[in-house]
């Protein structure tokens, strides 16, 4: 899988781009600024493109005005922006229209390696990555007559899974249950907070990052 | 009600000139009345003026009338405006014109004088349009045509009076030549006539180059006189070359330079008139309410709409407008300043049209009028400039703190934040490396959760010093995260067009933050909603909720540096919190 990488800071960028390199993946371009990625993206489109959300020259928003430059105009390429703060305003933005092929993940997470690669891989094959404090603080957020809370410990954590972007195998994985039981929960999840089942397991993070957030 | 004193800016000290002595003017007047009927007399006694030019005894009035009327005229004006020269001016040139109608008289010296002075008056009559108002020549051009004129007619009759053609009176007459005598003549005649023309010329062009509104109709009027040249010099023409309507146009010139005078002076004392205009000024301003604008009452009063009102401000040392922003006195042409002082000290400055000049007893009556309303609107001026300046720099203390607190959060970004993490990396790189020492492993595993933690407390911190996504990334996707984060239901409605200036966008995100962190403290509330609404070229921001409301006074501390935030900026900041009303925190900050 090849990836692309854009990060200001010498250390980090060639830190990720060993952490990748370890992994297996094919690091095909580091870059210093958002003109540089958007360049090598647009003249050999990697897999997945991984931007850090403040970049030279304002270190304002032109990581995340790549990015979404990145999702308008290569749709084949994944994003995944980094960042030292996560907002679900950010996220909304980012995930506006779909949440295919998309990550947005605290800058810290890369220090858990395993995790972060899998990330990367979902996000490069088409699948999403949301930070678990986004998620976190949008199952927490405050709403009439919650619905959230109808649901039983177990489906509250399988909830939190896929809406970070975790596949129903990620997820049997992660709770050491069948896929079969994840189906199930996911299921009883959606009937409670009155979703129509979608199939897709990226389109379902939409959905519930929408639904969290009204 | 003590009138203020009033000094002229461009006003030379010289020419602060008093009233002449009524004595002066009795004498000079008797002299001036004497002089006409000594011209009357030699006229009638004289059988040549009257084969000459018909009608004897209507051209010696009429030429007389023309010296006593100008000499009486200026006189009054004299009297009435001692600071203009132009009473001196008419007098002058009434006995100008009883100078040249010497030639009238049979003895040799007063006639050849005379007759040496014929082409005098018409000058005399182009010098006094051109000096009117004030007296003074106002251009190089002007006085150049009139110092020109004058030895051109002096000089063009001297030379004509040697070739003869005068009578026997004439003691010039040194070389007797009759072509050369007509030759002169038309020479003369037609130099005359060419400065006449060139000086209407002049005057037409003033005319429209100061097409001023405020120009009262009676000056227009002195204008108009210029006409009285432009016949002069059709005279002169005609009789040279013989051309139509020479009796006509002679009487008219006449008339029209007899009754000159008249209309100078009533244009001259034409302010009186214009005290009806400060009645009305003194009504308008004890009205209730005053007007809100004095300039427009003094402008009207003054009948000058260009008219600016500067007020004096003694500890910026500056003049300003009713604002309190400081105003240039202008230097300009086309520009008069006139200062109002009272006890010694600056006032007001009026930046006026230099046409008021010619009518300081209007000046002076408008001041005085609004003497205690312009020391008002003077403090006003003064209070608003003493709020413009705490308002300036309460921003700029409020921006400093601001901007430093921006590089410090950028600081922790760019350096600790970014090497924690790099070196978080390196510990688990490390781990996966190290194979199967479970106590290495175990102490690596340690290390990274304080690095966790310590990242998770600098970004709190960081945030703390500044909210770094409202900069990046602007206020609607700021407030979402407020929200999300908040302790009950919040409602978000957040309709901005684009991004707003930085420092608007920060004050704004504090006042939601610091108001939900409120309702979260003490409302004990069930809901919340915040509204953010771009309105005209206001940010309007409103957190309501719905709890127990009544004011407290820890709250207060909160606000009240929300207030400064916003207030810095030139906004308003207010809250509603009846008890068991819920709290209603309103902001309206301009967005410039």
């Amino acid at each position: 899988m090849r990836v692309a990488l854009a990060e200001d800071s010498v250390l980090l960028r060639e830190g990720l781009a060993r952490l990748l390199d370890d992994a297996g993946f094919d690091v095909v371009a580091q870059c210093e600024n958002a003109d540089d990625l958007l360049l090598k993206v647009r003249s050999f489109p990697p897999d997945v493109a991984i931007v850090d959300i403040r970049l030279p020259p304002t270190h304002n928003d032109e990581g995340l005005r790549a990015a979404l430059e990145i999702r308008s105009g290569h749709p084949s390429v994944g994003v995944l922006v980094l960042s030292q703060y996560v907002e679900v305003g950010l996220a909304l933005k980012l995930l506006a229209d779909s949440a295919e092929g998309v990550g947005y993940l605290l800058k810290d997470r890369i220090s858990d390696v395993d995790e972060f690669v899998a990330a990367v891989r979902r996000v490069g094959e088409g699948g999403s990555a949301l930070d678990p404090i986004i998620v976190s603080t949008l199952l927490a957020r405050q709403r009439p007559g919650d619905p959230i809370a109808q649901l039983t410990p177990r489906e509250r954590e399988v909830l939190e899974l896929m809406a970070s972007g975790s596949s129903n195998q990620g997820i049997a994985d992660s709770l050491v249950i069948t896929v079969r039981a994840v189906e199930k929960y996911v299921s009883s999840i959606f009937g409670k907070l009155g979703l129509p089942s979608t199939g897709s397991e990226s389109r379902r993070v939409l959905a519930v990052l929408l639904y969290l957030r009204s | 009600m003590a009138v203020p004193a009033i000094a002229r800016l461009d006003m030379d000290p010289h020419d602060a000139r008093g009233p002449p002595n009524l004595v002066v003017i009795a004498g000079v007047a008797l002299v001036g009345l004497a002089a006409a009927t000594y011209s009357f007399t030699s006229a009638l006694r004289n059988p040549a003026v009257g084969a000459e030019l018909g009608e004897a005894l209507v051209i010696a009035l009429l030429s007389n009338w023309l010296t006593a009327s100008y000499v009486l005229c200026g006189l009054f004006a004299w009297w009435r405006r001692p600071e203009s020269r132009f009473g001196p001016l008419l007098v002058a040139a009434g006995f100008a014109n009883f100078v040249s109608t010497l030639s009238w008289t049979t003895n040799d010296l007063t006639f050849t004088l005379g007759q040496a002075l014929d082409l005098v008056p018409p000058v005399i009559f182009l010098h006094v349009f051109l000096a009117f108002p004030s007296g003074r020549l106002s251009s190089p051009l002007e006085r150049g045509l009139v110092i020109g004129a004058y030895v051109a007619a002096v000089a063009l009759q001297l030379n004509r009076m040697v070739f003869g053609g005068f009578g026997e009176n004439n003691l010039l007459e040194f070389a007797p030549h009759e072509d050369a005598a007509l030759l002169t003549l038309r020479v003369a005649l037609l130099t005359m006539s060419a400065l006449c023309l060139f000086g209407a010329t002049l005057l037409l062009v003033r005319m429209r180059g100061r097409a001023r509104p405020l120009r009262r109709s009676s000056v227009v009027l002195v204008d108009l006189f210029a006409v009285g040249l432009v016949m002069i010099a059709w005279l002169y023409v005609s009789a040279s070359f013989g051309g139509p309507f020479v009796q006509e146009i002679r009487w008219a010139t006449f008339a029209t330079l007899g009754v000159a005078p008249l209309v100078f002076l009533f244009a001259l004392l034409n302010a009186r008139l214009a005290r009806s205009a400060v009645g009305d000024l003194v009504l308008e301003l004890r009205a209730e309410p005053p007007p809100a604008d004095l300039r427009d009452s003094l402008a009207r009063a003054l009948n000058d709409p260009s008219l600016e009102l500067a007020y004096w401000l003694p500890d910026f040392g500056v003049f300003a407008n009713l604002d309190g922003r400081p105003v240039e006195l202008p230097d300009l042409e086309g520009r008069t300043t006139t200062l109002i002082d009272r006890d010694g000290e600056h006032v007001a400055a009026l930046i006026h049209d230099p046409a008021l000049e010619d009518e300081p007893e209007l000046l002076d009556a408008v001041q005085a009028a609004a003497g205690i309303a312009l020391e008002y609107n003077r403090l006003q001026a003064e209070l608003r400039a003493r709020l413009d300046e705490l308002r300036g720099s309460r921003a700029r203390i409020v921006e400093a703190a601001q901007h430093e607190r921006q590089r410090l959060e950028r600081n922790l970004h760019d350096g600790a934040q970014q090497r924690l993490i790099a070196l978080s990396l390196e510990l688990s790189m490390l781990q996966a490396r190290i194979g199967s020492d479970p106590e290495a492993k175990a102490g690596i595993e340690r290390a990274r959760r304080g690095i966790a933690a310590s990242l998770a407390e600098l970004r709190e911190i960081a945030h703390g010093l500044h909210p770094a996504v409202v900069s990046a990334h602007g206020l609607a996707v700021a407030l979402e995260q407020l929200a999300a984060r908040a302790p009950v239901p919040v409602e978000l409605t957040v309709d901005v067009d684009g991004r707003l200036p930085e420092p608007l966008e920060v004050a704004a995100y504090y006042v939601v933050s610091e108001s939900l962190a409120n309702v979260a403290k003490h409302a004990q509330a069930s809901g919340a909603s915040v509204d953010v609404v771009q309105d005209g070229g206001e940010l309007v921001l409103e957190i309501v909720d719905d709890g127990v409301g009544g004011a407290d006074s820890e709250r207060g501390s909160g606000l009240r540096g929300l207030a400064d935030r916003v207030e810095a900026l030139n906004g308003r900041l207010r809250v509603w919190t009846p008890l068991k009303g819920g709290t209603r925190v309103r902001a309206e900050i301009p967005c410039v």
